[in-house]
């Protein structure tokens, strides 16, 4: 029974959306469950913040290798979520001063806005920006691969970098008229239109047929791991 | 209710847009104008389209155009002043066209109410849906430009809404074309007809990753995605993830988890807890492998990384939908030389996951990944059903094709016709 | 202290070093912030409703109106921001360091991040989504005259919204000693809900739009009437491209033999895919990362004045002397 409800729940409302999609008066509640969804995903975050500090908090007190790092966090953690929900140093909106809670949370200005803007946002972006060494190291290992995949893959990156910036014409700008479509700028375009188009457009149709059937087969009860055991 | 400003139907002079003056260059040579207009709601649709049809004018208009326009006439029991805009333009041979309506005021027609605010407000509440009615006006444009005078409709007309939407008919076929495909090949499969498919590298590779793990006494890091349990990635990641653990569980590995998600936790916990009992270990499950680390997808990533180069997992899988964090996790696995499997449905991360890991499960191999690693008949029976839908692209693609080169090729109006017939109402 | 420790205080002491010198050599331009005061009066007669905001400014401007009165209080050097900008360098640093290895400062900004970041996401999740969709939604009387007093007065209640509500606390059950298994409901509903949902998404738009865009002509013509090799080479290239990597994609057949070939096609046709995403994404990245120095050696140390913001700073000071 504990499995079989919730195997009957997922089929109906699975298939409730299906058929929904083709009433012109349901077709909205496609919509209506994103925002229901929003909403239980928020719910959902007294789980994650639970478990973050749940970790943490055993890992200080079992005094594990390294347990200064999860007092950092469950310190950082802490003070950003009392004076975000407390709406701490953040004035009331200027149009409804009688409203004591009626300012945005993130207002400039405000302690929250600060561990945001000199805190989280450098960090963010600076995790980002390491991308620009792992591309390199990435197109680094292509090189070696001596196989033919790798090669393409290499090759085709090359001229589309070369295509898209000022190197290109500079190098390729002066093959005659005969050779005209190798320079790299024109490659670079038939290699998008043409190569890349094409490529995409198959690997989308199969993500669209894996989706249907991956979707089907939990409608339908064939695949039901993450139900769990059906357990306490 | 006073506070809309209501101005008689008939009362109301209706003046074309356009400048002045070109009207009056018009006097002299003004063509005919079309005649019997009429508006009418389209059928079988969700009431956002209203049909136009008419009669050409004196003498047909081939050469030139037509312009529709458009004013909202009456809004619930309100009447609105004519605004009439245009909307539209049809080509001179044509007779009728469908003109789309939404359900909500241009801004125009709303300000003439008075009070705008308020009228939105009452508009939003959805009691006005259907409600607004509308009148249309036809002029006829030769080919230097010049446009005859109107011709209007009589009724004020409304979209209303039918119980199915005959535009996705086709959508309908397709879909139980595909979807009874797979069953089919699932019914098959369960009566006990054997099934084959071809290996697929990565999947092989599945088991003897664990292995490794198992050998050197480091743990499989299995990471699900940024997106949360919404996205169809993450649901696909969470069937692998389940095959995973069941294999990791009869090896005696660990699998650690972190996950971006609150909900993503706590379905891994789930799908986890009942691999190892279906493996016989349910003693051996350990949740707090299966942790929350943040829904910020760089904090996410800031932790795997740190985290890959202390603990070095011998196995990293990476199953689900990923973003720009694709490339930092690969080449993060691949300096501590673990084994890495990825899949994933995002185009755009596949390039990078092929150029830095072992093994790259692309697009719908993605998906199949589940069914191939259960190794079920029926599981295996849809991958099948999958195929067929292959078959139904590339047949559909090929007659497309064969019919649009023969109407390009014959210069045949009735071909191309019948291709964008093909395009625009059984392909949409 | 081990070998690599050493490294660490050593690096970090030359680092230190520099950045004192830097300090010494000007003082006044190195990392610091200005603000302009901005007086919000949103009610004449209370003076409880009197407040003042403070908006990012110059050290430009902070000169300029010193220059013309040196009492002035509209622009003001501000401690706690100037603070937030060497936190933000020293934290960039610390991420940075990560690339040669693992190391304590990286661990610190992790924890930081992870702590922070989550903390972050669910404060947003809290003031959109749960307040206006769901308390606004079940209780707008009591939303407007707490949080959002502009929520509209025709905001009726929407019994629909218990349904979340209700499968919200069904997820929290997990949390009780018992009856846990009751959170696989909205578990269930949710997977149910968007694999139906996705299913005819994924056939409408993806599927059948890209077959739809993947009909044209193989026989291509121009303006003129006449037959355009290349562009109708183009679309033999693309059906070509499609269909082989359709076929890559089969799962009944092995790849051997003519189905073989095929698929080694598709396989070459999406490695060139891969390679053109590949290269369309590196500039990008470079960009991302030039932003990063650029912060350094510009708004923190000023090493470097691409702006010319620092020059205009300078400038204006020039006047103070």
């Amino acid at each position: 029974m504990k499995r079989q409800i919730p195997l009957l729940i997922a089929m109906i409302a699975g298939f409730v959306m299906i058929v929904a999609y083709f009433i012109p008066y349901t077709v909205s509640w496609g919509d209506t469950v994103i925002v229901w969804f929003d909403v239980l995903a928020a719910i959902a975050f007294v789980l994650g913040g639970g478990n973050l500090l749940k970790v943490h908090l055993k890992k200080t007190s079992d005094q594990v290798p390294g347990w200064g790092y999860s007092v950092i966090t469950i310190v950082a953690f802490v003070i950003m979520l009392v004076i975000g929900l407390g709406k701490i140093g953040v004035n009331p909106a200027a149009k409804y001063p009688e409203f004591a809670w009626s300012g945005k949370f993130s207002e400039m200005g405000s302690p929250f806005w600060w561990l945001y803007e000199y805190v989280f946002k450098p960090l963010q972006a600076t995790i980002f920006s390491m991308l620009a060494f792992y591309v390199a190291s990435a197109a680094f290992r292509a090189f070696r691969a001596k196989n033919i995949e790798a090669i393409l893959l290499l090759a085709t990156a090359f001229i589309i970098l070369l295509g898209r910036t000022a190197a290109g014409p500079a190098l390729t700008g002066w093959f005659p008229d005969a050779i005209e479509g190798l320079e790299a700028d024109k490659l670079t375009s038939y290699l998008m239109t043409v190569f890349n188009t094409a490529g995409n457009r198959a690997i989308m149709i199969g993500i669209a047929l894996g989706t249907a059937s991956v979707s089907l087969k939990i409608l339908l009860g064939v695949e039901r791991s993450y139900l769990g055991s059906g357990e306490e | 209710m006073n506070r809309f400003l209501i101005v008689s139907l008939t009362a109301s002079a209706i003046a074309l847009a356009g400048p002045p003056q070109q009207t009056a260059i018009a006097q002299e040579a003004k063509p005919a104008p079309p005649s019997n207009l009429t508006a009418t709601d389209h059928p079988w649709d969700n009431g956002e389209v209203l049909d136009l049809a008419w009669d050409a004018p004196a003498g047909g208009n081939a050469d030139g155009e037509y312009f529709i326009l458009r004013t909202v006439a009456k809004v619930g029991d309100q009447i609105v002043t004519h605004d009439f805009k245009i909307i539209d333009s049809a080509p001179g041979d044509a007779t009728s066209i469908g003109v789309e309506v939404k359900h909500h005021l241009k801004r125009a027609a709303v300000r003439q109410l008075g009070d705008r605010i308020d009228f939105e407000a009452i508009l939003a509440t959805g009691e006005y849906k259907f409600t607004v009615g509308y009148l249309f006006q036809i002029v006829s444009v030769n080919a230097d430009g010049v446009r005859s005078s109107p011709a209007q409709t009589a009724e004020i007309a409304y979209a209303t809404m039918q119980p199915f939407d005959l535009g996705r008919l086709a959508l309908l076929c397709v879909t139980i074309i595909l979807c009874g495909a797979v069953i089919f090949w699932i019914r098959r499969a369960r009566s006990g007809k054997p099934i084959k498919v071809r290996k697929i590298a990565g999947l092989e590779a599945v088991d003897e990753a664990v292995g490794r793990a198992t050998e050197m006494g480091r743990p499989i890091l299995y990471v699900p995605g940024i997106q949360d349990i919404n996205e169809i990635q993450t649901i696909a990641s969470m069937t692998i993830l389940s095959h995973v653990s069941k294999t990791a569980a009869e090896y005696d590995a660990k699998v650690e988890v972190p996950t971006s998600k609150s909900l993503v936790m706590t379905t891994a916990r789930e799908t986890v807890q009942a691999a190892f009992l279906a493996a016989g270990r349910p003693d051996a499950y350990n949740k707090d492998l299966i942790y929350y680390v943040t829904d910020e997808q760089f904090g996410y990533v800031a932790y795997l990384q740190g985290m890959m180069v202390r603990e070095k997992p011998a196995a990293c899988f990476y199953m689900g939908a990923f973003f720009a964090e694709s490339l930092i996790l690969a080449e993060t696995g691949n300096s501590i030389g673990a084994i890495q499997i990825a899949g994933t449905a995002m185009p755009a991360q596949l390039p990078f996951f092929v150029a830095a890991c072992d093994y790259t499960l692309i697009g719908e191999e993605f998906f199949a990944a589940s069914a191939y690693l259960s190794g079920s008949p029926e599981e295996l029976g849809s991958l099948k059903g999958q195929d067929v839908g292959k078959v139904f692209v590339a047949l559909v693609l090929i007659i497309g094709v064969l019919m649009a080169t023969a109407g390009s090729m014959l210069d045949s109006p009735a071909i191309k016709e019948a291709v964008e017939y093909l395009k625009n109402t059984l392909l949409t | 202290m081990n070998k690599s420790n050493r490294l660490w205080v050593i690096l970090f002491i030359i680092g230190a070093v520099l950045v004192a010198g830097r300090m010494l050599i000007s003082q006044s331009l190195i990392g610091k912030a200005y603000v302009q005061a901005v007086p919000v009066n949103a009610d004449e007669e209370n003076e409880d409703h009197k407040w003042t905001l403070y908006e990012q400014s110059s050290q430009t401007k902070f000169n300029e109106a010193v220059l013309e009165d040196p009492n002035q209080t509209k622009y003001l050097f501000s401690f706690s921001r100037t603070i937030g900008v060497w936190i933000a360098a020293l934290l960039t640093i610390f991420v940075l360091s990560f690339l040669i290895r693992d190391n304590p400062l990286y661990k610190f900004a992790e924890s930081i991040f992870i702590g922070i970041s989550a903390a972050y996401w669910m404060v947003v999740g809290f003031w959109s989504t749960v307040v206006p969709n769901l308390f606004g939604k079940l209780s707008p009387d009591m939303v407007r005259d707490w949080a959002m007093p502009g929520l509209g007065i025709d905001e009726r209640v929407e019994l629909m919204y218990i349904v979340p509500l209700v499968l919200g606390l069904m997820l929290l059950w997990i949390l009780s000693p018992k009856g846990g298994w009751i959170s696989r409901w909205p578990t269930a509903f949710i997977i149910g809900v968007f694999c139906g949902l996705r299913l005819i998404t994924f056939i409408h738009a993806d599927f059948l739009s890209q077959i739809r865009n993947g009909i044209a002509p193989l026989w291509m013509v121009d303006s003129s009437g006449s037959f355009d090799f290349w562009e109708s080479l183009r679309n033999v290239f693309l059906i070509i491209g499609v269909l082989s990597c359709l076929v890559y994609f089969f799962f009944s057949f092995e790849h051997k033999g003519i189905i073989g070939k095929t698929a080694k096609l598709g396989i070459w046709f999406m490695m060139i895919t891969f390679g053109a995403a590949f290269g369309y994404t590196v500039m990008g990245r470079i960009a991302l990362l030039a932003i990063r120095l650029e912060f350094l050696f510009d708004d923190w140390l000023w090493l470097i004045d691409p702006t010319g913001k620092r020059l205009e700073a300078v400038i204006s000071m020039l006047g103070l002397f």
